[in-house]
Order: structure tokens, then C-alpha cells, then sequence
């Protein structure tokens, strides 16, 4: 057993990340323990850091679904964005900074945890706006972790952000989870295209009513967008489309890792198998936060 | 801020240009500039201490200082809500009281930025609220209900990191008997999993299994009664927090609520400031004037700017004619297209308004009258035809007649009329007449006004002062073949003498518009034979 947040933050600054972006498959991927583990590792190292989410998480119970969800735990020191409404009275937090940009919620304040406790943490609403908060808390602290929301991976655009994708026992069979966690995975490492090569490079989003229309018409050349956030369609539309074209980037993104939480409060996965099984189908090193295993 | 003048008069004028290069930076001087009033007849007095003082402020400080001085006051927070809230009973939350402060910092960098100026006065009245606020203030200018703020908030916070660090211990000593036991390199805080395999003989006693699986076993740690007694405590300790942060919060607020009275005076001096602000970058970007009010119906400036025009022409690289005019009563405008009549119009319109706003105007001299309303009759520039459609089936002729009916049953006693080409879309027999009628009913009232026409004799028919632009100074070369617009328009621009001159009112006006049309591109034939007809 290790700490898994730990070798996640090694892989990270091997690649030469001052940020940290985690997003999921799906909701209750295991997000939060993979986010709450790494910053124990930061906390842990005495490594100053600052904390935000591209959606709301951190609540105690689902804001949508009612299921009960691992709280952010933050030891002091620990700097993060979160709407200044979901700020707890008790334990105060130092203010740093209340935000021009805003969230479902209000305004987003940059705050420092002066006495340990759970905190939720609620990020601004739009993926620039996530981009300059995270771009503040660099600036503050000198690393950044993001709880990216579900599917909502614009948040990542023109970011150095290390990704770490997690996937958990949320799908009916740990083959629907895969597949998952294949999709994301693959459309995150859009390779890059190849300049000597003939390209249709797409301006904006590619839909997947785009990519069917590229599939029918039998386009052979390299189908380029921006970067990978730029593919506007996931899951197995992605899977079964992108099979059929050469899609390329511009731009890469960093993916370094997955975690899995083989327990949700639908299901449970045998672990060892699940984590073996995501390593061997996305070929990225992937960690078991519970049971601090490794596979590679 | 009530409008004396209705939106198709503010759209040709250039009204809308006007309040867009004077809008306040922030949120107070939009409040402030909401509820300000236009100056008119009876306030010269008032309209001029205000120019003056803008005029003041544009030369006591420097561009740069302005400007920053203007980023502070947009950047200043509103504590309406929070002020309210605070009335109305509620304890406010820490990032209210951080507000409060931004508030009051972004008080102190105004007073900072205005020292040793006396037109304007931002007293110190927020003093107490600072001094019961700062326990709470960083130099870094965060906010964190500090332990100075309450003594026993201070002793309840060192139990609590006590009991904290003993806990931390406690458990940090369990789980390294845990690591030993399972031959780990660490345990989790919270639930982990041990796989089956891995296990190295029995459970040890500090785990705690919730959940036995065929090949693992969900733990946690078992914390013993020294663990659990620190934990306890820290609760205690905890609640106790809560409470008496709590408390430091209800004070906090009743000295926000006590300075409440305060805090919208200042807010509404800063809103002040900000409007004054806006105005002197205004002056000092278009080096104005402080003009000369008087009481008779009277307009005169020298090399005024239409600033709309100008800063239009200067972005296009080409150059503005500065337009000198003394008007009293009724006048009439001729002169070439294209030669500025229309611009003499809106330049009349443009100082009215800036003088109406209380702002010094962009003109070299100026001698001008407060109105009661500017009224524009004829051609919009720019949405003729929206306005158009939203008068439904009224032709051009027919709104204009409509608008001059509205006119006079407004009734106003001093406005200021300007007539760009009236009647110009009917026959030109009656529309003559009918321009001659009413700047002949305009005389008789004394009502102080400038109609720009093509037609011939009108001021003279109409007894009032005739004007004219001076026209082209030569004919540029007529073009052939296809015509670069912009270079045209440069070579008219180049040839044309802007002047504008008092003439006998018999005066035949000038048309040029043939050659104009030549040197636009029209063909040479069509041109020839209106030659020949004229």
C-alpha cells in the first residue's frame, strides 16, 4: 500500500506540470479521493498550493443526486477558489481576493484555510474564467490542483495542466467502465498532426454530427482540431467515429495518469482486477487511492 | 438624468457619443450620473460652477493620475447589499467585512489621490469603522477574523490546535503500528482497502473491517482511547470556536449597521468624484474650454469640434475643420455638399449638450446659452430608416411635419432648433414655403435657430441671417474610370474650404454639386449633359 496521491504528484512534476487537473468519466468517478489525496501529499510536503473546481464538489451530500460524497478535508495553509456563498462560517477562512468572475453560485473568493475542516468548493462558471483563476493561484502559490467537472474538459484548454483521469464502479459492468474511461482517455491524447501531411483542420468545435458527415464522405486526410477539447462528443460516439478518421490536434494535452475507485454507492468492482484492467486499456500508469496500488 | 432632447435629436447630435466619453468608471458615479439633472434656462449659475470645476480638475492633476484614480474608483465595491443586510439585523459573512474594507480602501487611495486639491471634499468619516476593522487586515490587504479581535477567540483557538496536534498524534501513532502490522508504506486517512493476498496473518487490532470482500477488506482505523479522548475535545473546542467567532461577527456587523449613514455618504462623495472624474479626462482629452454662459438665445464659438466627427475622421487618417459660427435667433445655412452645413448643425447641437451636461466644451472661445430642449428637424444620420419604420406608414415629409408639430405643442420657452434640409423630400415649391413660414414663426418667437438648406432667398424671404460655407477652394481633377472612394473623398476634403461666413441674405448659395459628382466618379457623359441643362 502506498500513497497514491503522492506518485500521482511525482508523475506530475516529471512531465514538469505546475498543475494538477483530475476529471472523471462520469459522477462519483472518484474525483474527490484523488484530489483529497493529492493535496494530503502536498500538505504533506509542506508544498504550498491552491485548490479549485471547474463544477461544485466538496458538498457533503450530491447537490443533484443526494448521495452522500467524500468532503474536501483542508489543512491550514491551503489556498482555494470557491463561491464566496459556500464559504463556512466556522472555521473562518482568511479572504484573500473576491473575484470578478462568477459562478452558479456569486462571485468566486480566493480564500486560506487558517484552522483544518471540510470545505466545498464551487469554481467559477466558464472555462476562461477557470483558466484565470487557475493562472492566479500559480501565482500565489506555485502549484494548482483543479477538480474538473464532469465532461466538462474546455476547462483544460490552452492549459500545461498535468490531467489525471479517474473512472469508478458507476457504469453496469466494469467493460461499460472501460470503455469510459478508453473514450476520454483517447480523445485527451489526440496526437498531434502531422504538418507534412494533407489535413482538414476544423475552426471551433467538431460535433459529432460533423465527424458522421467526415465518416460518410470517407475523408482520408488528418482531421485536425485546435485541441482535444475542441472534440465536442465522448463516450462511445467517440469510440466508434474516431475509429473511422484520423483525428489530430493541434494542440496536445497532458494526460499522465488514471486513478480508479472500484466502489460507488451503486456497485463495487474487484479492485486489483479494475485497476489492472483500466492500465492495460488506456496504457496510462493508474492508481488505486483505497488500496494505495499501483499498475502500469 | 431627465433628457432635453428626444433620441433622434440625441442620435444626430451625437448625445449618445457624448455620455458614452463622459460614463463614470464605477458603479456609484453611474448612480450618481442617473440622478443628475440637465442644466437649462435659469441654472446658468449652477451649469457654470460645474464646468468650472471640472475644468479645475482637468488642470490640477495629470492624465495618469486621473486615470488611476479612476481605475480605483471602478474597482470599488458596492456595500449596498451588504449595508442593508446589516440594517435589516443579519450577521454578515467574513467576505462582507472584506468588501467593507476594499470600500474603505479604495476610500483612503481617493483621499491619497485628491490631497492638496480644494475642490472637492472627502472627509475622513470612515475612521472608526477602519480602526474596528484592521485586528482583521494583513498588510497583503486580506481579511480574517483574527484572534485579536476577542481574547477567549484566541485561548479557544490554541486549545483547538492542542487538541489538533495531540489528535494528529495519536493517530499518526496508530497508523504506524498499522504500516508495521501490514507491511505498508501507508495508510490512508479515512477508508482504505486491503487486498486479501497481501495480508501477512490476522487483521491487526487497530483496523477495523466495514466491508469484508472475496479478495479485500474495506478498513479504518480503530482509534484508541487516547485518539478518541483528543477528539472529543477538539469538538469541544470546536463548537466553542464557532460561537465565539459568531460573536466577533455580530459586533462587527452592529458597527457596520451603526456606520451605515456613513457608508452611503461616502459611497455617494465617491460617486460624485467618479462623475467628475470621467468629466475632466473628457476635457483634458479634448482640451476644452470653460465657455461663457449667457441668458439671451445666443450661440457663438470659434473653431469648435464636433468631437463625434473628429475622432471619426482622425482614426480614418483625414482632417477635421474646426467650425467658428455666432448665431442669435433664427439663421440660415447654404453652401456645397459635402462642404460641412450638416456638421455646423451638430457642432451647434454638440456644445448645447456639453454645456446642458456641465461640461466645458471643445472650441477655441465659446458664447452660448443654456435651452430648454435641443430639437433636431430633418435627416438622422444613421437610423433615418428604423425611425422611419417605427413611425409606420409616415413618409420622411410627414415625421418631420409630426416631430415640428410635437415641437411647438411642447411649447418650450428657449429651445434650440436645428433644421437639416426641411421639407427637402417634397416639391420644392411648397417645401420652400413652408421652410420660409417657420423660420419666420421661429423669429417671432426669438427662438435661437439654424436650418440648412439648397434652396435660394430663404433667409432673405424669411428675415434671418444667412450663412454660407465657403466651398471649393479649386476643382480638383475630375476622376476617370473607376474611383477609389477614400482618395476621393481626400481630394474633397483637401479642396474644400470648411469657412463659414456671414453673407447678405441674398447671397445665391453654392452647389458644386456637379463637380462633386464628378470627382465621386460619376460618368463624364452624364455629367456633360447636366451641364448643359444647368
Amino acid at each position: 500500500m502506498r500513497d497514491a496521491g503522492a506518485l500521482l504528484l511525482a508523475r506530475a512534476r516529471a512531465t514538469g506540470a505546475r498543475s494538477l487537473a483530475v476529471v472523471g468519466t462520469a459522477k462519483n468517478a472518484g474525483k474527490t479521493v484523488a484530489i483529497a489525496a493529492v493535496a494530503a501529499a502536498l500538505h504533506a510536503e509542506r508544498t504550498p498550493f491552491g485548490l479549485c473546481s471547474v463544477g461544485r464538489d466538496g458538498e457533503s451530500i450530491d447537490a443533484l443526486e443526494a448521495i452522500a460524497k467524500p468532503r474536501l478535508f483542508l489543512r491550514a495553509g491551503t489556498v482555494f477558489a470557491t463561491a464566496a456563498a459556500l464559504l463556512p462560517r466556522h472555521p473562518a477562512v482568511e479572504i484573500l481576493e473576491v473575484r470578478a468572475e462568477r459562478g452558479a453560485l456569486g462571485p468566486i473568493a480566493i480564500v486560506r484555510v487558517r484552522a483544518p475542516g471540510f470545505f466545498e468548493i464551487a469554481g467559477p462558471s466558464s472555462a476562461s474564467a477557470v483558466r484565470r483563476i487557475v493562472q492566479h493561484l500559480l501565482e500565489l502559490t506555485g502549484f494548482a490542483v483543479i477538480d474538473g467537472a464532469v465532461d466538462r474538459i474546455a476547462a483544460l484548454r490552452n492549459s500545461e495542466d498535468a490531467i489525471v483521469v479517474a473512472v469508478g464502479a458507476t457504469a453496469a459492468t466494469q467493460a461499460h467502465a472501460l470503455d469510459d474511461v478508453c473514450a476520454l482517455v483517447a480523445r485527451l491524447r489526440l496526437p498531434r498532426f502531422d504538418a507534412a501531411r494533407p489535413a482538414l483542420h476544423v475552426a471551433g468545435a467538431l460535433t459529432a454530427g460533423m465527424a458522421a458527415e467526415l465518416v460518410r464522405a470517407g475523408e482520408r486526410r488528418q482531421v485536425v482540431v485546435a485541441d482535444p477539447t475542441q472534440v465536442a462528443f465522448g463516450g462511445r460516439a467517440f469510440l466508434a467515429l474516431a475509429v473511422h478518421l484520423t483525428l489530430r490536434c493541434e494542440r496536445e494535452l497532458r494526460p499522465i495518469a488514471c486513478t480508479v475507485a472500484p466502489r460507488s454507492p451503486q456497485r463495487a468492482f474487484e479492485p486489483r482486477s479494475f485497476l489492472r484492467a483500466v492500465a492495460a486499456a488506456t496504457g496510462l500508469p493508474t492508481y488505486d487511492v483505497y488500496a494505495g496500488e499501483e499498475a502500469a | 438624468m431627465s433628457a432635453a432632447w428626444s433620441l433622434a435629436s440625441a442620435s444626430a447630435i451625437g448625445i449618445d457619443w457624448l455620455l458614452e466619453a463622459i460614463a463614470p468608471a464605477g458603479d456609484f458615479g453611474r448612480r450618481t450620473r442617473a440622478g443628475e439633472r440637465i442644466f437649462g434656462p435659469g441654472d446658468e449659475a449652477a451649469a457654470l460652477a460645474a464646468i468650472a470645476a471640472v475644468d479645475r480638475v482637468a488642470h490640477a492633476f495629470a492624465p495618469a493620475r486621473l486615470d488611476e484614480l479612476s481605475a480605483t474608483l471602478a474597482a470599488a465595491p458596492d456595500p449596498g447589499l451588504l449595508v442593508a443586510r446589516a440594517l435589516a439585523g443579519d450577521v454578515l459573512a467574513d467576505a462582507e467585512f472584506f468588501e467593507v474594507l476594499r470600500l474603505l480602501d479604495a476610500l483612503i487611495e481617493a483621499r491619497a489621490a485628491i490631497e492638496g486639491f480644494d475642490g472637492f471634499e472627502l472627509p475622513d468619516s470612515e475612521r472608526e469603522l477602519r480602526a474596528a476593522l484592521a485586528a482583521g487586515r494583513s498588510p497583503q490587504r486580506t481579511f480574517y477574523l483574527d484572534s485579536e479581535f476577542d481574547a477567549e477567540l484566541a485561548a479557544a483557538r490554541e486549545a483547538a490546535a492542542t487538541c489538533q496536534a495531540a489528535y494528529d498524534a495519536a493517530r499518526g501513532r496508530i497508523a504506524s503500528r498499522v504500516v508495521r502490522a501490514l507491511g505498508v508504506e501507508h495508510v490512508r486517512e479515512g477508508e482504505f482497502v486491503v487486498m486479501r493476498d497481501s495480508l501477512k496473518g490476522s487483521v491487526p487490532p487497530e483496523i477495523h473491517v466495514v466491508r469484508e470482500a472475496p479478495t479485500y477488506l474495506l478498513c479504518e482505523l480503530v482509534l484508541d482511547d487516547a485518539a478518541l479522548a483528543t477528539l472529543a475535545l477538539r469538538a469541544v473546542a470546536d463548537e466553542r470556536i464557532a460561537e465565539l467567532e459568531e460573536r466577533v461577527r455580530i459586533r462587527l456587523s452592529a458597527l457596520v449597521r451603526e456606520n451605515a449613514a456613513t457608508l452611503e455618504a461616502q459611497c455617494a462623495r465617491l460617486g460624485e468624484l467618479d462623475v467628475l472624474i470621467a468629466r475632466a479626462r473628457f476635457a483634458q482629452r479634448y482640451d476644452t474650454i470653460v465657455p461663457e454662459i449667457v441668458t439671451s438665445a445666443t450661440l457663438a464659438f470659434e473653431a469648435a469640434h464636433y468631437l463625434p466627427l473628429a475622432t471619426t475622421l482622425q482614426t480614418h487618417g483625414r482632417r477635421y475643420e474646426p467650425v467658428s459660427l455666432d448665431l442669435a435667433g433664427a439663421g440660415v445655412i447654404t453652401g456645397p455638399n459635402m462642404g460641412g452645413k450638416s456638421a455646423a448643425l451638430r457642432t451647434c447641437g454638440f456644445l448645447a449638450a456639453c454645456v446642458a451636461l456641465g461640461l466645458p466644451v471643445p472650441a477655441r472661445n465659446a458664447r452660448l446659452s443654456l435651452f430648454e430642449e435641443i430639437t433636431w428637424l430633418g435627416a438622422t444620420p444613421s437610423d433615418e430608416e428604423d425611425a422611419r419604420a417605427e413611425r409606420g406608414l409616415l413618409s420622411a415629409f410627414g415625421a418631420e411635419i409630426v416631430e415640428l408639430r410635437a415641437f411647438f405643442e411642447r411649447g418650450a420657452q428657449r429651445p434650440l432648433v436645428l433644421i437639416d434640409e426641411f421639407a427637402r423630400t417634397t416639391s420644392p415649391r411648397e417645401g420652400r414655403a413652408l421652410l420660409i413660414a417657420l423660420l419666420e414663426r421661429l423669429r417671432t418667437l426669438g427662438v435661437c435657430a439654424l436650418a440648412t438648406t439648397h434652396l435660394s432667398n430663404i433667409a432673405a424671404d424669411a428675415g434671418v441671417v444667412h450663412y454660407v460655407v465657403a466651398g471649393l477652394r479649386e476643382l480638383p481633377p475630375q476622376a476617370e474610370g473607376a474611383v477609389d472612394l477614400d482618395a476621393a473623398l481626400a481630394q474633397i476634403a483637401d479642396a474644400m474650404d470648411y469657412s463659414i461666413a456671414r453673407v447678405a441674405e441674398r447671397a445665391l448659395p453654392r452647389a458644386d454639386a456637379i463637380d462633386l459628382a464628378g470627382i465621386l466618379g460619376l460618368d463624364a457623359g452624364l455629367i456633360a449633359r447636366a451641364r448643359e441643362v444647368l
